[in-house]
């Protein structure tokens, strides 16, 4: 009989799990930065679903290593090396000495049927319990409900100050939802074309948005901060530059951002460069983006209560006859409502920063503070937005180019929308 | 002393159809059946079970070396933030087309190249119940195959290709949002690939209940029998699921239809239901295989019988009835609502308490045995397949690369999953910080594509080495194995065996080289060479080779670019199926100067008296 180097056995196992203990430390220890990180939820539900996963990881990780250590130990302990081997070819050879024949071992076979069986029976438990609470709202006195709209390539929100998505909405706004701490907000999430997903990691689990269909989530914060978001079902061609952004504010904050969102903008000076940007911005964007006040139904050429007539995904599609028009939902027009614009901290789907040395959270009324506006990309956007997010502007989908537009011209329209708080 | 422990009482006999009347002799015009069993007319038009494996395991390492391509240059965009290797609508079709390649186009012909080559040799058949319908399979598939390859080529480099995710999520895929005419490739490409699978399921089902060798009981078949045959009905449901969503789709894009159009009512979950109620089993179609190759190759290592035979089975067959109960956990988050979700999720859940038997068998099959080396299904058959071994140490070698890069790859995905980084997305912010566990993935996967390239060169090696040393003949059974695929001459002759075979037990060709002496000991009943098939009885009935299985896959081709193109391919395309229909039925049941003919009926020599006479010289 050859002897055992048990010793082996063990070193060799103990050198895989630490191996693999070391490399998860690693992961985590790296893990220092990470503004979508699952791992680290502030959210009431997004705290829940973590509660639920963490013990199960534990228990699949004991799983894990008992299997893998066994095959480790089984391989270990019982392979014959080559020089034991006889002339160390595979096959046949004389006088090997056979283990014994064994078929099988019913008790065994009952044993890890029904052990796993309990075991998952108990976290089944546990995930029910869960499942079901994700959908319980807490009601407050914050009568509050967001309609939450995907499109390709950016989310539009609609806000209900009197929890009634049925009506038409106070807010609207685009890719930045702002929410009061420690406030259950339910939002019915929709989608004007294909399927979506609205995904704030921090805060809560991902939830689709279908065309046709109306889903009802929530969302809660247990801390003030920005929690960055993103789009999380393939939409197509710029799914990935599809982000949003949670912004959690006090409950004075929220109160004073929401007033200051009611209001329309302002008409900018005559004569100043901001006017002409006024200008240009109506004869150049304002046929899909709508600051309210500022542009009408007849800047974009239509009757003020329809939307543009030329856009529509489920309407009319170059003067052909698409399918019905969603028009309930088309209040923003086609583009992101702009009236508060310079207030936000990202722009074009929350891929850019709306302001340089910006830090986090950014104190959300406080512009001054925010660092410098982030002109040079902005200026690009303006000029070829194709060329900084891939848009198919040719089918209305994305944001067309506008390469005819002077610099003094991009100038303007910037003053002008530096002007939209 | 008793050295077996049962002896064989039944005689073999030979591999005879009942003696046909009198054929029609030549000429037969154009329905002569192809002549001649060397050069490519032989692989194009044969029947033979063991060449069309052989065709898919070619074709799917073909569809792998391009899916890996395709991965390649995911891991070289997504290296580092704010990736411009290639650009984002590039990237959305490249990995569609890296997943449904890997799927469709890989993992399931790698799966039919195992199932069409050892199959029959695993229940001592001669081929499969239709072995026409088995070489139209093959060539149907690669039609499709190469449909939807060529979509990366026409019309310009990744013009016109698909680009809605493997999973092709409407409305995403209509017309409206994806006008160029890939995710048209995607829908006709796919119809053929299941027509292939479809018609491969049932012709390898036929195959199991009809053909099994005298004595081979169900529960006498090796655990990948099992699991093919537990595959094939898999796949013979799972197939019509998917084909109707595709058809749908198909009328959607091509002729207006309004079954995912939102517009006009449709529920776009209806997609999802159809995809993943075929793509979940699909799963278990990919893994199941695997399954049964790793439940062949461990006994054979360890010698010892598999452990707990009926229950890797009966948890087979469970895993093939609960895979049908699971399909919804792929569309948690699209809004099926809470009692869906705790259902799917129980289910799910369940799903592990089968899988882990099979798991907790292989170790125990280990426990207490010699283990003497593991190698890949590949590796273990390529001997039986070609004659030859493949090279041991540039085996380990490539094995350990591959696990490496294997693990470099994926396990950072579930790393950048946790901290928040989605599927499918073309690029990230630096900020995001995915950075670091991108690179490493990146590193694994050309670590993978390094141990893949020392995989083929092996092959190369292992090849030229044999060449030189005068192509010494292996034997027909080098790891001592258990399979009655193991019984015959390697490279398996063209008609499997010499004689048919009686079982008498599960393992029917390791217990009659072995038995078990008055302790219990097992000991040498005889050799291998006494028990296992020279390959000498070139008399078997054979086949005869087609033109009809190419031809008419060749029309299906052409109707497929036809609806993709031109209605007017379509009609021609039609012409052809038509026509290699009639030629099918019209072409001879039986040429006698076709290729693999053998005209005398009555076979070599009878020796099933071998094992008795064998049990009496040891006695």
């Amino acid at each position: 009989m050859r002897r055992e180097p048990r010793a082996l056995v063990w070193l060799s196992s103990l050198l895989v799990i630490a191996g693999t203990v070391a490399l998860i430390v690693v992961a985590i220890v790296v893990d220092d930065n990470h503004p979508l990180s699952t791992l680290s939820p502030v959210g009431r539900q997004g705290r829940d679903i973590a509660a639920l996963i963490n013990p199960i990881f534990i228990v699949a990780g004991v799983v894990f290593f008992l299997v893998q250590g066994a095959v480790l130990a089984l391989w270990w302990r019982y392979r014959v090396s080559g020089s034991d081997d006889g002339d160390g070819e595979f096959g046949y050879y004389e006088d090997e000495e056979f283990p014994e024949q064994v078929h099988g071992n019913n008790r065994l076979e009952v044993a890890w049927t029904i052990v796993p069986t309990v075991l998952l029976a108990v976290i089944s438990v546990f995930t029910l319990v869960a499942l079901f609470a994700l959908d319980d709202v807490e009601a407050s006195d914050e009568e509050l409900a967001v309609t939450v709209i995907g499109q390709q390539w950016w989310w539009e929100y609609q806000y209900h100050l009197d929890g009634d998505t049925t009506t038409p909405p106070d807010i609207v706004t685009a890719n930045e939802l702002v929410i009061p701490v420690g406030v259950d907000v339910p939002l019915d999430i929709k989608s004007r074309d294909v399927i979506h997903a609205f995904w704030i990691p921090k805060l809560n689990g991902k939830r689709d948005a279908v065309p046709g269909r109306s889903h009802d989530w929530v969302i809660q914060s247990e801390e003030t901060g920005v929690f960055r978001g993103q789009c999380t079902e393939f939409c197509g061609l710029s799914h990935g530059y599809m982000k949003m952004v949670a912004v959690v504010l006090t409950a004075d904050e929220f109160a004073e951002w929401r007033d200051n969102q009611m209001k329309p903008a302002d008409v900018p000076e005559e004569g100043t460069a901001a006017a002409a940007g006024w200008e240009t911005f109506n004869q150049q964007c304002a046929n899909c983006h709508v600051v309210n006040g500022l542009t009408s139904a007849a800047t974009r050429g239509g009757d003020p209560e329809s939307p543009p007539d030329d856009w529509s995904i489920y309407g009319e599609f170059n003067g052909e006859d698409a399918g019905p028009v969603h028009t309930e939902d088309l209040v923003s027009g086609a583009a992101p409502n702009l009236t508060h614009f310079i207030t936000r901290s990202t722009f074009a789907g929350s891929i850019f920063d709306l302001y340089l040395d910006a830090g986090e959270p950014v104190p959300y009324l406080e512009l001054s503070e925010r660092g410098t506006l982030n002109r040079g990309e902005l200026e690009a956007w303006i000029y070829n937005a194709p060329e900084r997010k891939p848009a198919a502007a040719d089918e209305l989908r994305g944001m067309p180019a506008r390469t005819g537009l002077s610099p003094t011209d991009i100038d303007n329209v910037v003053a002008f929308l530096s002007t939209l708080d | 002393m008793t050295v077996t422990d049962r002896t064989i009482t039944a005689p073999e006999e030979t591999l005879a159809l009942p003696a046909a009347p009198a054929v029609v002799r030549r000429p037969l015009g154009v329905f002569t059946r192809p002549q001649g069993s060397e050069g490519w007319q032989s692989w194009l038009f044969t029947v033979d079970h063991k060449r069309i494996g052989i065709m898919y395991g070619a074709a799917a390492l073909f569809f792998f070396l391009v899916g890996g391509a395709e991965a390649l240059f995911i891991r070289l965009q997504l290296a580092a933030p704010n990736g411009s290797v290639i650009g984002a609508g590039t990237y959305n079709g490249v990995f569609t087309m890296h997943g449904v390649t890997m799927i469709f186009l890989v993992a399931m012909p790698m799966a039919a190249a195992f199932a069409n080559y050892l199959l029959p040799l695993q229940i001592g058949a001669r081929d499969v119940a239709f072995p026409r319908l088995n070489a139209f399979s093959f060539w149907c598939f690669l039609a499709g195959g190469l449909l939807l390859t060529s979509s990366m080529l026409i019309g310009g480099w990744f013009q016109n290709v698909p680009d809605g995710g493997w999973f092709n999520y409407a409305p995403n895929s209509g017309l409206l949002f994806s006008p160029h005419k890939g995710i048209d490739f995607y829908a006709v490409g796919l119809q053929i690939t299941g027509i292939a699978s479809l018609v491969s399921s049932i012709n390898l089902i036929v195959t199991v209940l009809n053909m099994r060798t005298r004595g081979m009981s169900l529960f006498r078949m090796p655990v990948l029998t099992w699991m093919l045959l537990i595959t094939q009905f898999l796949l013979l449901f799972a197939i019509p699921v998917i084909t109707v969503a595709l058809f749908l789709l198909m009328f959607d894009r091509l002729w207006d239809a309004n079954f995912f159009n939102v517009a006009a009512g449709a529920d776009p979950l209806l997609w999802q239901h159809l995809f993943w109620i075929f793509g979940h089993p699909e799963v278990y179609i990919l893994v199941l295989p695997a399954f049964g190759i790793v439940s062949e190759i461990i006994p054979t290592f360890s010698r010892k019988p598999i452990f707990g035979y009926n229950f890797m089975v009966a948890s087979g067959i469970a895993i093939g009835f609960m895979g049908w109960g699971v399909w919804a956990h792929h569309m948690f988050t699209s809004g099926v609502g809470p009692l869906a979700v705790a259902a799917f999720s129980v289910s799910t859940m369940f799903i592990a308490v089968p899988t882990g038997v099979k798991v907790l068998n292989w170790l125990a099959t280990m426990y207490g045995g010699r283990l003497r080396g593991l190698f890949g299904g590949l590796h273990f058959w390529w001997p039986k397949v070609f004659g030859y071994i493949l090279d041991e140490r540039w085996g380990k070698a490539a094995f350990w690369v591959i696990l490496i890069g294997f693990n470099l790859t994926f396990g950072p995905m579930h790393i950048l999953g946790l901290q928040g980084m989605s599927r499918r997305i073309a690029t990230y912010r630096a900020d995001e910080g995915f950075a670091f566990w991108n690179m490493v993935a990146t590193i694994g996967a050309f670590a993978i594509a390094a141990g893949v390239a020392m995989l083929l060169w092996n092959i190369y090696k292992s090849t030229r080495d044999w060449r030189r040393a005068g192509r010494p003949a292996v034997g027909p059974d080098p790891w001592d194995a258990r399979g009655l695929e193991w019984m015959t001459a390697s490279p398996t002759p063209e008609h499997n065996f010499d004689r048919e075979i009686e079982v008498e037990g599960q393992d029917e060709f390791w217990h009659r080289k072995y038995g078990q002496d008055e302790s219990g000991r097992v000991v040498r009943a005889a050799p291998t060479s006494e028990i296992a098939h020279d390959g000498s009885n070139t008399k078997v009935h054979l086949p005869s080779p087609s033109y009809w299985p190419i031809v008419l896959s060749g029309g299906i081709l052409l109707v497929g670019y036809g609806l993709i193109y031109n209605l007017w391919l379509v009609a021609a395309g039609m012409v052809l199926l038509v026509g290699a229909m009639y030629g099918w039925i019209l072409e001879p049941a039986d040429d006698p100067e076709a290729a693999g003919h053998h005209e005398e009926h009555d076979g070599g020599h009878d020796d099933g008296g071998h094992d008795d006479e064998e049990a009496a010289t040891l006695g």
